[in-house]
């Protein structure tokens, strides 16, 4: 086991994920994994995020492959199920929507033939949570994402500052879809 | 070749059997003329025809004819070697396996080496403190160490001499060993330890007394305590000084035993045990296989695999249940051990509950499954003590309320933007 750590579960909203288009990996290894490093410099390859599925569609040909839509208090992100997920395929299809979810999942990113770059995310677990559970994602990914954004703001560590390079990123932008996740809380019953 | 030969007829003779010297030599001759074989092998090889035409038992000509000259405890240097020793028993140890008639520790003006000896071996039980001349042992190599093993071709006489052991009368008992720290504790040495009892664990077996966790402020350690030591009932949450205890290692890990040599004081100090009740909070990210509804080896308690001990072998299983989690701050992880007792508590399933939904299922999975169910996603906040990579829970809080504190402090810095 020596040299084995487990990727850590990264906390990041949907609209920072979505903005996000900077996929590394170590090309000397075909075994390395898979990073996209986000605006605020979150070097990301498994995420954890609770939100609200809000769609979901089998969009296999051949066999089942579930597409589900999870939200969070400033967008959503996408999920992808299919045979080597069985766990996730199965609760995707029995799911009722909408539903409170918990997903941890890896992050893959797709170029698209005009330059775009999709991140998706395929889950290693879906767990239906209640609503406590959400909002506490919600605080926790408030702050975290906010500490980024200091360390950014100062360029911290190599992964803030690489992110600054590469995103110019706006803190300011990132500081009101803090605010705006926050806001979300403001009615909670928690 | 005519001198190959006669030894190997002399050694024949010894045994009152005259073998024609011409059918010894024609048959080595075939050997290294005819096929190239090498001249000990062919020797060998003729020597054992002959045993076997004579249906005298292989073990009885070499044993007999096998005198080699006593070997020092120092000269041991062989993986394999055969000896003979003239040695005091120093040390008699807990046997652990049911193979094994006696275990512990030969010494002699020269050097102290572990000796095994087999059930099968069918030898007279030595005495602690009484000197032998061993004939034909073996010498085996573990974890680079030299050991010496009594089978079913070896031989003990009780001497009436008594052989010194270097560095002078060593026993345990008079020989108090060092007080070492636990972060510090290799296998293979003798040490004293101060350390609380942080953990008992539950036990079946009647020849361990007691089984768990001790701390010290450099760390823990699991200890063993044996039914023949006749070493007094530890209570957990006390603070003990355990004197002369073995240290060995399974699986890379230390652990100590507490045999019939080691003694045990209860302290008035409350020792600290280093990380004690770390804390840690982080989502439930995973939860790990052998979680659920597990069998133990009723001897030992480990977890069985597929129905098996890794010391023990098949064995009749105990149901347990436990959970092998991780935790995930977004920052770190932590792997945590969640026992029985707080299973049920935070799952609201009892254990004979969870074999009876097994039962039904076909299949302990189901168990499984009702944890992820149940626990993965959410967050929690555990305590316990380190151990290895994981934290043993004492405890484990589901978060019931958001921090309110937190969240008016964020706000007030994103307002002033």
């Amino acid at each position: 086991m020596a040299g084995f750590y487990r990727e850590v579960a990264r906390r990041v909203f949907s609209q920072e994920l979505k903005d996000s288009n900077l996929a590394s990996r170590d090309e000397s290894d075909q075994y390395a994994p898979q990073y996209v490093l986000t605006p605020t410099g979150a070097k990301v390859n498994r995420i954890f995020l609770v939100g609200t599925l809000i769609e979901k569609e089998d969009i296999g040909t051949d066999s089942e492959y579930w597409r589900g839509r999870i939200s969070d208090p400033t967008g959503s992100f996408l999920v992808y199920a299919g045979q080597y997920q069985p766990e996730a395929s199965q609760f995707l299809a029995d799911c009722e929507l909408p539903a409170f979810v918990a997903v941890v999942g890896k992050t893959s990113t797709y170029t698209t033939d005009d330059g775009n770059v999709l991140t998706s995310i395929r889950p290693e677990s879906i767990q239906q949570v209640n609503e406590l559970t959400r909002d506490l994602w919600v605080l926790d990914t408030a702050k975290q994402t906010l500490e980024r954004i200091r360390a950014v703001e100062v360029e911290e560590d190599p992964n803030s500052k690489l992110a600054k390079e590469h995103y110019f990123t706006d803190t300011d932008f990132y500081r009101a879809m803090v605010k705006k996740a926050l806001e979300s809380l403001k009615e909670s019953k928690y | 070749m005519r001198q190959s030969a006669e030894s190997i007829r002399g050694r024949f003779l010894k045994l009152g059997i005259d073998v024609p010297i011409e059918d010894i030599e024609s048959r080595l001759e075939e050997l290294v003329t005819n096929f190239k074989v090498p001249s000990n092998e062919a020797q060998r090889s003729v020597t054992n025809y002959f045993l076997k035409k004579y249906s005298i038992p292989k073990n009885e000509f070499y044993v007999r004819q096998a005198e080699p000259q006593l070997t020092k405890i120092a000269d041991i240097s062989e993986n394999g070697q055969w000896a003979n020793l003239k040695a005091k028993v120093i040390q008699l140890w807990e046997n652990i396996h049911e193979s094994i008639s006696q275990v512990g520790l030969l010494g002699d003006e020269t050097g102290i080496v572990k000796f095994t000896g087999w059930k099968n071996a069918e030898l007279p039980k030595l005495e602690q403190g009484e000197s032998y001349l061993f004939r034909s042992l073996v010498v085996g190599e573990y974890n680079g160490r030299f050991q010496v093993q009594l089978n079913r071709n070896s031989s003990v006489e009780k001497l009436a001499e008594v052989i010194d052991v270097i560095g002078g009368d060593f026993t345990p008992i008079a020989r108090e060993s060092d007080l070492r720290n636990i972060s510090n504790l290799v296998g293979g040495q003798w040490a004293t330890v101060k350390g609380k009892v942080i953990q008992l664990w539950e036990n079946s077996h009647e020849s361990i007394e007691q089984a768990g966790l001790l701390g010290d402020p450099t760390g823990v350690i699991k200890f063993t305590n044996w039914a023949s030591s006749e070493i007094p009932y530890m209570e957990e949450g006390k603070s003990y000084v355990l004197k002369n205890v073995f240290v060995n290692e399974w699986g890379g890990k230390s652990q100590i035993q507490l045999s019939r040599s080691s003694s045990v004081e209860e302290l008035d100090e409350d020792i600290t045990v280093g990380t004690s009740n770390l804390t840690y909070f982080g989502a439930m990210v995973d939860i790990q296989t052998g979680s659920g509804l597990i069998k133990r080896c009723p001897e030992c308690k480990r977890a069985l695999v597929k129905g098996a001990c890794a010391e023990h072998g098949k064995v009749k299983g105990e149901y347990d249940l436990r959970i092998k989690a991780v935790l995930d701050s977004g920052t770190s992880t932590q792997d945590i051990l969640i026992n029985r007792e707080l299973t049920e508590e935070l799952v609201g399933i009892s254990l004979d509950s969870a074999i009876a939904m097994a039962a039904d299922a076909l299949d302990p999975g189901v168990v499984l499954d009702k944890l992820k169910h149940e626990l993965l996603g959410r967050y929690y906040t555990v305590s316990g003590h380190k151990f290895d990579r994981y934290i043993l829970a004492n405890s484990i809080t589901p978060s019931t309320s958001l921090n309110r504190e937190l969240i008016e402090e964020m706000f007030a810095e994103l307002e002033v933007d």
